[in-house]
């Protein structure tokens, strides 16, 4: 089933425009700038919402843009899965717009500078503009990450655009290879070359240099060292997007990369060793962090790696765990991010901190016990699956992933209930307990602990949905048959 | 096979080798000295390496530049699109060179040093455990104020 919506551009067209009208409607009036940028960031949502409704029910968009047929022209491509990571970016941005008008417009261009790139990464269906796309959402997050102000935040802004910058010329280098290989870069063209072409130790080259490039937004070992510098320097808003949407759109882009065009076991035993490094350096360092801000960048490192271990599992049902951990995240790491970013400081001082702020310390440990995967929570179901497809997969090294899991899960609920017992405790000795929470502030994580708890109640048809949306996502011949018919 | 046919091959080989050995001298000024200048201007080799690979892939013996007069191909031409990859790339690199160039001046600026070390060990000591309480830790008081300023701008 194919529609040609062309409603499929707006989702980056629109930001993008009103990024760049922004600073020169920001020139006369600051207000009407800010307020174009909020009705750009509704819009959005409502687009992507419309777009759910025609491909809600398996459907799928295929725009060729200006006219131009597929392979030589480039294509937007929207099913299920892309329409579903516009929906976290759109509402994960509306969430954590900016608040004040500090330094007059920037960081709501900026903001939607990020929101335009992100939606066109999730939607290109060409490797090439997925690259462009990246940079721009590169770009847009090196400024959001230095717009505190602070001297770390200049610091770590600096040398997370070197490390980024070094990846995506490698994702560059990568793309070149492929090209040369295969002589495209459309990637339903690319999917039906892919098993001639590259197949060989040039495909799996390939493969780890747009791995290592597009994995430095996703957080993946061993490109994710700027994690917790950035996550502790920049403005929480900044923090719960990157953590929660912009890691994501990259790991959808490296889930479309290994379902179409890789899907040989070494690409994907080589996907599982990178994000099972993740998740056991990621737990190790959260375990011993001394602040709940870099407790929750490396957890946070830890659960993507647990995205890419589920990617790699070659079934459609790891797909499905892979999304569930991913949107999961996406939920419940920025309302955890929020708390930390009030209640800095060492974890020791967290005592009394319930006293102060019952209603967060609530939510705190609801997201928690929801991120170490403790029934009735949505993060029991989505681990379940995930360890279940791990253990039941053919070749017995998922089941030692599994394992690893499993300990890691252990350290995970140690450093979580450590924070949150010490929360409910008066504070030791004669410690100030950490400072009020205004209510204001503490709104966002309100709405998404209230998604989770909502989710609890919908475990049964969410996972038919995702059950659904994987077996879309895992057979690259519905996708190769939706932008190139004739070619299967 | 002729002389020129022959120097044309080798042309191919000599970019690849070009392109490899710049970036593997880029990754070598990114990786080992600390001064932040010359790890940017590393990554100005390694995506210089990267775009000259990438026109070395569309490049063919003996073929003339992809510029069709009146709609028609004279003879054998190199392979345009990795050209146009290649110029979209160059912009984007330009722009972000810009902005680590800028972020190079600000850091410079807060931190009064361009060793990349001793950055990390200073924003290490500004975001480090003491920023709540600096009571805890004599010395690092001033990490204070600019923590309020980014709770104030969050």
């Amino acid at each position: 089933m194919i529609g040609t919506a062309h409603q499929i551009v707006l989702p980056v067209v629109l930001p993008l425009l009103a990024a760049f009208l922004l600073p020169l409607v920001g020139r006369l009036h600051v207000w009407p700038a800010r307020l174009l940028g909020q009705i750009v960031g509704v819009l959005h949502l409502a687009v992507v919402a419309y777009l759910w409704t025609l491909v809600g029910g398996g459907e799928t968009i295929v725009s060729a843009l200006g006219g131009f047929a597929p392979p030589l022209g480039i294509v937007l491509y929207a099913d299920r899965l892309s329409v579903l990571f516009l929906l976290v970016l759109s509402v994960g941005i509306l969430l954590f717009w900016p608040r004040r008008e500090h330094g007059g417009t920037r960081a709501d261009t900026l903001t939607l500078l990020l929101l335009g790139g992100g939606s066109g990464l999730v939607l290109s269906g060409d490797l090439f503009n997925i690259f462009v796309f990246y940079e721009i959402v590169a770009v847009a997050s090196y400024g959001l990450a230095a717009s505190g102000g602070n001297a770390a935040g200049f610091g770590a802004a600096l040398r997370y655009l070197l490390l980024s910058a070094l990846g995506s010329a490698l994702a560059l280098l990568g793309i070149a290879l492929v090209y040369g290989a295969a002589g495209t870069l459309n990637l339903a063209d690319l999917s039906v070359l892919a098993p001639e072409r590259l197949s060989g130790p040039m495909g799996l080259a390939a493969f780890l240099l747009l791995v290592l490039g597009f994995g430095v937004k996703a957080e993946l070992f061993p490109v994710n060292t700027w994690v917790p510098e950035v996550y502790t320097a920049a403005p929480t808003r900044v923090t719960a997007i990157l953590a929660g949407v912009v890691s994501k759109l990259s790991m959808v882009v490296i889930l479309r990369l290994l379902v179409l065009i890789f899907a040989d076991p070494g690409a994907q035993t080589l996907l599982l060793v990178l994000g099972l490094a993740g998740v056991i350096a990621g737990e190790l360092a959260a375990f011993r962090a001394p602040d709940l801000n870099r407790t929750f960048a490396f957890s946070s490192i830890a659960q993507l790696g647990l995205v890419a271990v589920a990617f790699s599992i070659p079934d459609d049902l790891g797909i499905a765990a892979g999304i569930a951990v991913a949107v999961h995240h996406a939920v419940v790491k920025p309302g955890l991010f929020v708390i930390a970013g009030h209640w800095t400081g060492p974890i020791e001082r967290l005592g009394g901190a319930a006293r102060v702020s019952r209603p967060a310390a609530i939510a705190f440990v609801l997201l928690s016990l929801s991120i170490i995967g403790i029934p009735p929570f949505p993060g029991f179901w989505v681990k379940l699956l995930l360890l279940g497809e791990a253990f039941a997969a053919v070749d017995p090294v998922y089941a030692l992933a599994g394992a690893v899991i499993l300990a890691a899960t252990v350290v995970e609920a140690a450093y979580l209930f450590r924070a949150a017992a010490l929360m409910w405790e008066p504070p030791e000795g004669d410690n100030r307990p950490p400072a009020a929470f205004p209510l204001a502030r503490l709104a966002p994580t309100l709405v998404l602990t209230l998604l989770i708890l909502l989710a609890m109640g919908a475990v049964s048809p969410l996972g038919e949905a995702l059950e659904a949306m994987a077996a879309e996502v895992g057979d690259a011949a519905i996708y190769v048959g939706n932008v190139l018919p004739g070619r299967i | 096979m002729t002389d020129a046919m022959l120097l044309a091959e080798a042309l191919g080989d000599v970019l690849y080798t070009g392109a490899i050995g710049l970036i593997l001298l880029g990754l070598y000024a990114m990786v080992v000295p600390r001064h932040l200048v010359r790890i940017v201007l590393g990554l100005l080799l390694v995506q210089s390496g990267v775009n000259l690979f990438l026109v070395a892939v569309g490049y063919r013996p003996e073929a003339a530049a992809p510029i069709l007069l009146g709609g028609q191909a004279i003879g054998p031409v190199v392979d345009p699109l990795p050209q146009a990859l290649v110029l979209t790339a160059i912009v984007i690199g330009v722009g972000v060179l810009a902005l680590a160039l800028a972020l190079v001046v600000r850091v410079k600026d807060v931190h009064g040093t361009l060793d990349s070390r001793e950055v990390a060990e200073r924003m290490a000591a500004e975001t480090g455990d003491s920023r709540l309480m600096p009571e805890t830790a004599p010395g690092r008081g001033a990490a204070v104020p600019a923590r309020e300023m980014l709770e104030d701008r969050s």
